[in-house]
């Protein structure tokens, strides 16, 4: 009984094997890696979003390749991101890896990516210096030193002649600074006022008040989303900032975020490389995608944009490639890539894997009674500011 | 830099509607620490339940902010006496590390709730419209919100005073804080006076939470969040000490609220520096009298 049992569990296993194994040459998976709970959840959650949405629109077939998707959840800690993505490499046999919320994760993950060559999407990232850390990273969003100096021509050429820079204390911060200031000097215009805002800050109006003392034509500002830009702007609000000074940002009033915000939000500009209202085919499908899946006042944000982007070029690659789906082989391929996303058309430069796209200046308005991204700008083929 | 003066009131009237919002948070755990030496961690999801149920009636039944307020403080009291019998009856007398551990849980299970329920997003609160903008104070502009926030602290502050110095449940409060076992010898209920004190202090939390979300948004993180800031209060303001606990919170405010002001970028260190400095001269807390 005992034997029959075992001889049994061992044609089980190996029929089990032979399934596997045959299934894997045909199958692509796919491991996603970030903050699926936590302080940083929106990240994750707006993943899903963009990751699921290009899944329904698309099948999971990849050409004959078809695609699966295993999550794996960093909490936000960049000291599980190495775990995380050493597990999904190593146990569930990913052959490609998108994620990391914030950059500090994918740096200490570089080692293992390069370690066993795994093409690695990143839907958001921006620290400037990242793309160093691997040669198999490759950025679907933009790094903040190229919107930096976007906002500081950009206003430059508005007429502003004075800026206050106003950032968050942390290494993204800084690094917005570091781009903006010479961008907007070098344009002719002063910077008359900087200041570094403690991440631990409750109460922002004394940066309002700063601020406001100093009088400034503009001010860059880059707050990290959430609650801590909810109170930045209710703070200059309060101080008359927002009606008479242009108030440029990043990521703080993405699409998907102005509804956290009340009416003090309006006139808010940001430079950045999508808005939900941009027209064209490729956009009206993913927002439309979107909102039958997950709701009609569903709004994406570039966590949703950047993640379905990676499937997209995921799904391009596996179908363009079949079973030579492989680390370099993947990077070679990518080096100027070009191809239609929601955001416009989108080429990856061949140094830098990074995007080479459009940027847009959007500006807070109350469209028919609800506050909405309006785009007043656009900056064609922006190239990525060299990071390091 | 505009004069000395613009800059002094700023700081003042800024600091003191900021440390009027911490005082009503904190205020609750300063009577419950004192009274049940009960070192109660998930204080702040009180302020976070009792903020979102405010927000969440307004939102979703169109309540107006006063009622949606008392709503709040309602709900809270009476989750929180729920709980005192389920779960903080447990901890009185327990070692420290057990009321941490268990308390520091709640917290977790009350931030994951919330995220389940709400999302992990910024739950947004709009204010009524009598509530926003600003009004000429003479000396400058000040917001309506704030004013409001201060009056608000001013009447607890108030009523919190009539409270224990005028009638015989404060009368008891303060014996029962002084000294429990001969409170209960002389024929008092101390575990009924807990209860109520337990519900006062998470009510109080509630009310800060929901008047406060203007000012410190609601997100699931929100019991973790303020925490540090919660404890500053209750660190220096001494066990059970009420009257502290207001200077403590308007201190607290006002020196954050010019550690930012004038040197931003170690505005976040000055309050942690007079913390410091206050625990080691004054361990017992800033007002408290020495035990000779």
């Amino acid at each position: 009984m005992v034997t029959q049992r075992n001889r049994l569990g061992t044609i089980t296993v190996v029929a089990g094997l032979m399934v596997s194994t045959s299934a894997m040459a045909d199958t692509l998976k796919v491991g996603v890696v970030g903050p699926m709970t936590g302080p940083l959840a929106v990240m994750g959650e707006q993943w899903r979003q963009g990751i699921e949405t290009f899944m329904e629109l698309n099948g999971d077939k990849a050409g004959d390749t078809t695609i699966e998707v295993v999550y794996r959840d960093t909490t936000g800690n960049p000291a599980n991101a190495k775990q995380m993505a050493q597990e999904l490499i190593v146990r569930e046999r990913v052959q490609a890896l998108v994620g990391f919320g914030i950059s500090p994760s994918a740096a200490a993950a570089a080692p293992v990516i390069n370690e066993v060559q795994i093409p690695t999407f990143l839907p958001h990232v921006a620290s400037p210096a990242l793309m160093d850390a691997s040669p198999y990273f490759v950025r679907l969003g933009q790094n903040i030193a190229t919107n930096a100096e976007v906002a500081a021509k950009w206003a430059r050429e508005s007429g502003m002649e004075s800026a206050y820079v106003a950032v968050a204390d942390y290494a993204p911060g800084h690094d917005v600074a570091n781009a903006f200031k010479p961008a907007f000097e070098g344009a002719g215009g002063t910077v008359t006022g900087s200041d570094n805002i403690p991440l631990s800050t409750v109460d922002f109006s004394p940066f309002a008040e700063r601020i406001a003392e100093a009088q400034p034509d503009m001010v860059q500002l880059f707050i990290p989303p959430g609650a801590q830009a909810v109170s930045m702007v209710k703070a200059m609000a309060a101080r008359g900032l927002m009606e008479d000074t242009l108030i440029m940002g990043q990521g703080e009033a993405e699409d998907s975020d102005i509804h956290l915000f009340d009416g003090t939000i309006k006139n808010f500009h940001s430079a950045i490389y999508y808005s939900e209202s941009l027209d064209n085919p490729e956009n009206e499908a993913f927002v439309g995608g979107l909102q039958a899946k997950f709701g009609e006042d569903v709004l994406p944000s570039t966590f949703t944009l950047g993640a379905y982007d990676s499937m997209a070029l995921i799904y391009a690659l596996a179908s363009e490639m079949g079973a030579d789906f492989n680390g370099d082989a993947v990077m070679a391929k990518l080096a100027g890539y070009s191809w239609a996303s929601p955001r416009g058309k989108i080429t990856l430069d061949a140094e830098s894997r990074e995007p080479i796209q459009d940027f847009v200046i959007r500006r807070v308005e109350d469209v028919d009674g609800q506050l909405r991204n309006v785009v007043v700008d656009t900056i064609p083929q922006v190239h990525p500011i060299s990071g390091s | 830099m505009a004069s000395a003066a613009s800059s002094l009131t700023f700081i003042l009237l800024y600091g003191v509607s900021y440390g009027l919002v911490l005082f009503i948070i904190s205020i609750g755990l300063v009577i419950t620490m004192g009274l049940m030496r009960v070192m109660n961690l998930a204080h702040g999801a009180f302020a976070a339940i009792g903020g979102y149920i405010a927000v969440g009636v307004m939102t979703n039944f169109g309540i107006p902010f006063p009622l949606a307020v008392v709503a709040a403080v309602a709900g809270v009291v009476a989750l929180s006496v729920v709980l005192e019998r389920l779960v903080f009856v447990n901890l009185y007398g327990a070692p420290e590390l057990d009321q941490v551990l268990m308390t520091i849980g709640i917290n977790f299970i009350v931030i994951g709730g919330l995220t389940i329920f709400f999302g992990p997003n910024v739950y947004p609160i709009s204010l009524p419209d009598y509530l926003t903008g600003n009004v000429d104070l003479g000396i400058r502009n000040f917001e309506v919100y704030r004013l409001f926030v201060i009056a608000m602290g001013l009447i607890v502050v108030v009523g919190l005073w009539i409270m224990f110095e005028k009638t015989s449940f404060g009368a008891k409060l303060r014996a029962a804080v002084d000294n429990p076992s001969m409170t209960r010898v002389i024929g008092i209920n101390v575990n009924r006076v807990f209860i109520i004190a337990f519900g006062i202090g998470s009510g109080l939390a509630a009310l800060g939470g929901a008047i406060g979300a203007g000012m410190l948004p609601l997100e699931p993180y929100y019991p973790m969040k303020y925490l540090v800031l919660v404890l500053v209060v209750v660190a220096l303001s001494g066990f059970g000490n009420m009257r502290a606990s207001l200077a403590v919170a308007v201190l607290v405010g006002i020196v954050d609220t010019a550690g930012r002001f004038l040197v931003p970028s170690f505005g976040g260190f000055i309050i942690y520096i007079v913390l410091v400095v206050l625990m080691v001269l004054r361990p017992e807390g800033l007002f408290t009298k020495r035990a000779a």
